[in-house]
Order: structure tokens, then C-alpha cells, then sequence
């Protein structure tokens, strides 16, 4: 298999995405969330600079002010108010979360390798398994971290696989769809961070396995 | 002619390259600090100050003490003509990277017993401390070379790391990643900064210096050459690695490699000074964390070559 630099930014992003889950730092966490954010905004702008399609320079744009810097930028304000360091995660212990996610990375090569090429297209394959392997990271991370703020990070993990698996495979989105998408993982990720706000001062803590009985 | 000039040059590679790296990283330490330090020559001082020594051996040591001296440094030059740690390395038969691995494992297993044997404390907590860290960064050794192995089809380490074949863009992400997942290896191996302080003065926490305590005189000299042989081994091997990437990108002549396969190894010593001045000591518990990042780098190797099938 050729790789073209286009398909290794791709997979640099789900590299990092990795890397990403291996740390209980929340600052680390948020880091190596950026970085991954930024490489997907680069492949954006090398997907207008390949097929000249003007219009998705801004959305590389846009995703790097509101997904890259924005975002993190929000969160660790939130980080530093709520004085929560680092997760020390359930169920597996960190360093084993991120060996995990390789074996995931894994099974999405051989996920991509199944999935039926659009009409006309052919699929872009590394393309494809590293969006796989960025929707089951997040999805790992949401599922093995006991902190709230964690979780958001997952969540948006997943949401750039989305994102980048509509841009390798289709021949991208419109514009004001993507713009809606980006103003939407804005608006939830304020909400989120305000909720997790909110629990932290009335709970005293953001420990989502202690979130689950009900009381008045 | 040219194979001649390249085996001085090698020989002598193995004999000041250790020295001027450990002087290089103490300087530049000393830098960082706020020091001047001492000239980049002082460990070839040092050398000639321990071999006029005199040696004060424990009473309760068997001949295990000082023969695995010997055996470690002995180790470590078969080691040195092995390893393919600079681009002008003469081809020796026999390199394969099991028997490296499996070398660099009896290397430890003689430390331990060195350290075991005078019956000390602190020998034996350095001891219990180097077994479990080089229980926790075999895999990662392991699994980076045998990607590697795997892509070329071959064990052989001169035969991986000939520059034969290079200019594909596909392999840059394997040879990088291995890289890396040496370089924190190495790191650990060598007992060096995240996980273990070497110029600490506690005994308590060290883990190599620990295990030299009894060491005095020449048997000190022998154990320090090994350790610092090893040190410019690991780093060159990863240093390779990085050549490899730059290969495929752009094209050098062999002069070049060689430059900078002594000037890499130069520049890692310098990072591992920076990272010294920088960072602090992990906590025993948080080193498992560290050591996995390297073990995901090479697994990250190891994913790469084999769904890719890229021939390097």
C-alpha cells in the first residue's frame, strides 16, 4: 500500500488520538486533543489544495479556531476552576487502555477493508481506518475514565472520526453543513463544561461511577 | 582499502565515543544549571584516576563479583560489532537480533548478580529495581526490532538496517516510531532521567548506580566503560532509525550517514541533559506509565508492518 502524505495526516491523527488515551493527565489529555485537531484541520486544507475546492480552506480554518484552539482552550479554563488534576480511570488501568486502542486500530484496518466503496469512488482506505480508529478511541476513552471532563474529550475524539471519515470518503460535506456541525460541538461542548461545572459544586466532585443512583 | 579505513575508524569509534558522550551530556547538564562544568574530556580523566586505583574488594564476595564485571564488558563489545549503531559499521555473521536481545538480557542478568553478591541493602534494592524495569521494557525492544525483521523478511540485523532499499515514503512511519520506542527504551534501560536520577546521592532511589556501589578501582572503570558503551549502542541503533526516515525523504552519501549518525548520537546525549534539566523523577508507581508509551510506539511499529506489507 502507497501512503500519500494526505492519508499519513489522517493517520497521525489517530496516532495521536492514541497516544491521547494513554495519559490520566487531563492537561496532557487536552494536548494531545489539540495536536490531533490541528492534523485534522490539515488534512482539510490538503483536501482543498487536491481537489481545489476553495471553500474548505475555511473550514481548515474554522475548525482550527474553534476545534484546536477554542475548545481545549475552554476546557482547561474549566480544568483550572474546577482544581481536577488527573483520572484515575475504571475499569482498566490507563497504559493497557492505550494498547487497547492499537489492537482497535487494528480491527479497523480490517473494518475499512470490508466496507463497500461508493459508487464511482474508490475508498480511501487508510482514510477510512484511521476514522474507525478514532470513533472506537473515543469511545474507549469515554468508557474507561471516571471523570467528567474526560468524557467530553472522547466525545469529541468520535466526532472528529465522524468528521474525518466524511472528508476521506465522500467528496466532502457543503459548507453550511459544516459550519452547523462545528457551531453544535461548540454549543455542546459549552454546555458540557458548564454541567460539569454545575455537578462539581453541588456533588463535590465529577465522578460519573458515583452518578448513578438518583436522590433528591 | 575503504573496508580498513572504516574498521579503524570503527575501533576507535568504540573506544571514545562512549567517553565524549557521558562528558558531553555532563556538560551540558552542568550548562543548564547555571555551571560551567567540567571540560567534555573529564570521564577520560576519570578513567586514568580509577585505573591507577587501588581496589577495595568486600570480604564476603564470591568470584561471581568480579568475573561479572569482566563478563558484562566483554558482553557489550561482542555487543558493539553486533549492533548496527553507525552507518559505517563493518558487516560481521551472526548479527541476529534475538541473539542481540538475548545478549543485552545476560548483560543484566550478570549486573543483578554483581549487585546481589556482597549482600548490601542498596545492591539488592537496585537489583529488585532493575529486574522489574527490564521486565517492563523487553516487550518493547522485542517487538521494535522484530517489526522491523518482519517488513525486511529477515532477522539479521545488518541486513534491516543496510539502507538498502530505502525511498519509500510508506516505511517512514515505521522506522520513526521504532526510533522513538527505542530512544524512551533506551532511556530506561539505561537508567536515566524519567525513571531513575543518576547523580542523585540517595541510595534509596537509584537503580544503576546502586548496583555499582561495591564497585572500586578498575572493576569500577570496566563497569562504567560497559554502561557507557551501552549508552552509545541503544542511542546509536535509534539514531539509525532516524537516518532511515531522513533516507527516505532525501538521499545522502555515505560520508554524510556517517556524519550524522555520530553527530544523531551527539544530539541525543544533549536531549537527554535537556530532558534531565527539565523533568523530574517519575514516581516508582507512574514508571509502568512511561515505559508503556514506548511499548505503544513499537506496537504502532508492529500494526504498520504488518496490515501494510510495505517493504522497506
Amino acid at each position: 500500500m502507497n501512503l500519500t502524505p494526505y492519508e499519513m495526516v489522517g493517520i497521525g491523527a489517530a496516532v495521536a488520538a492514541i497516544l491521547m488515551v494513554g495519559s490520566g493527565h487531563l492537561r496532557v489529555n487536552l494536548t494531545m486533543y489539540a495536536l490531533q485537531t490541528v492534523l485534522i484541520a490539515v488534512e482539510t486544507g490538503l483536501y482543498a489544495y487536491s481537489k481545489h475546492e476553495d471553500h474548505f480552506y475555511f473550514v481548515a480554518a474554522a475548525i482550527f479556531l474553534v476545534k484546536a484552539y477554542g475548545v481545549p482552550r475552554f476546557l482547561s479554563w474549566i480544568i483550572k476552576h474546577i482544581e481536577v488534576r488527573s483520572d484515575p480511570g475504571t475499569v482498566l488501568p490507563t497504559p493497557l487502555v492505550m494498547h487497547l486502542s492499537i489492537i482497535l486500530f487494528g480491527l479497523s484496518y480490517l473494518l475499512a477493508c470490508q466496507l463497500p466503496a461508493p459508487g464511482g469512488h474508490v475508498l480511501v482506505l487508510a482514510g477510512a481506518s484511521a476514522a474507525i480508529s478514532l470513533v472506537f478511541t473515543g469511545l474507549l476513552m469515554m468508557l474507561t475514565r471516571r471523570i467528567a471532563l474526560s468524557q467530553i474529550i472522547g466525545f469529541l475524539t468520535m466526532e472528529n472520526g465522524i468528521y474525518l471519515f466524511a472528508l476521506t470518503q465522500t467528496e466532502g460535506m457543503p459548507m453550511m453543513v459544516e459550519m452547523g456541525i462545528l457551531l453544535d460541538v461548540l454549543g455542546g461542548v459549552m454546555i458540557a463544561g458548564l454541567l460539569a461545572f454545575k455537578i462539581k459544586k453541588s456533588f463535590e466532585h465529577i465522578d460519573v461511577t458515583q452518578l448513578t443512583r438518583l436522590r433528591d | 582499502m575503504k573496508i580498513i579505513v572504516t574498521s579503524v575508524l570503527f575501533v576507535l569509534c568504540i573506544f571514545w565515543l562512549p567517553l565524549v558522550t557521558v562528558g558531553i551530556i555532563r556538560k551540558t547538564k552542568a550548562r543548564l544549571q547555571g555551571r560551567i562544568g567540567a571540560s567534555v574530556l573529564q570521564p577520560f580523566y576519570d578513567f586514568v584516576k580509577l585505573w591507577k586505583k587501588g581496589e577495595t574488594v568486600c570480604e564476603t564476595v564470591s568470584w561471581m563479583f568480579r568475573s561479572s564485571v569482566a563478563i558484562n564488558a566483554s558482553a557489550m563489545l561482542v555487543l558493539s560489532v553486533f549492533v548496527p549503531w553507525l552507518s559505517f559499521k563493518p558487516v560481521v555473521a551472526g548479527d541476529d537480533l534475538f541473539l542481540v536481545l538475548y545478549l543485552f538480557a545476560l548483560m543484566r542478568f550478570f549486573t543483578i548478580l554483581m549487585a546481589l553478591d556482597p549482600g548490601t541493602a542498596f545492591g539488592a534494592f537496585g537489583a529488585s529495581r532493575e529486574a522489574c524495569l527490564s521486565m517492563l521494557v523487553e516487550p518493547s525492544l522485542f517487538i521494535s526490532l522484530a517489526a522491523l525483521g518482519q517488513s525486511v523478511h529477515t532477522s539479521s540485523l545488518s541486513a534491516i538496517f543496510s539502507f538498502a532499499n530505502t525511498g519509500h515514503l510508506a516505511a517512514v512511519p515505521i522506522w520513526f516510531s521504532v526510533g522513538v520506542s527505542l530512544f524512551l527504551g533506551s532511556l530506561v534501560e539505561l537508567s536515566r532521567m524519567p525513571i531513575d536520577d543518576p547523580t542523585t546521592h540517595l541510595e534509596l532511589t537509584m537503580v544503576h548506580e546502586a548496583m555499582l556501589l561495591e564497585n572500586s578501582g578498575r572493576n569500577l572503570l570496566l563497569a562504567e566503560f560497559a554502561h557507557g558503551l551501552r549508552l552509545v549502542v541503544l542511542y546509536g541503533l535509534s539514531v539509525q532509525c532516524f537516518l532511515h526516515v531522513l533516507v527516505c525523504v532525501l538521499p545522502l552519501t555515505s560520508l554524510w550517514l556517517g556524519v550524522l549518525s555520530l553527530g544523531g548520537i551527539f544530539l541525543l546525549g544533549v536531549l537527554t541533559a535537556l530532558i534531565e534539566s527539565v523533568s523530574v523523577k517519575l514516581q516508582w508507581k507512574k514508571a509502568p506509565e512511561f515505559i508503556a508509551y514506548g511499548l505503544t510506539m513499537s506496537l504502532l511499529a508492529a500494526v504498520a508492518s504488518l496490515i501494510e506489507g510495505v517493504q522497506l
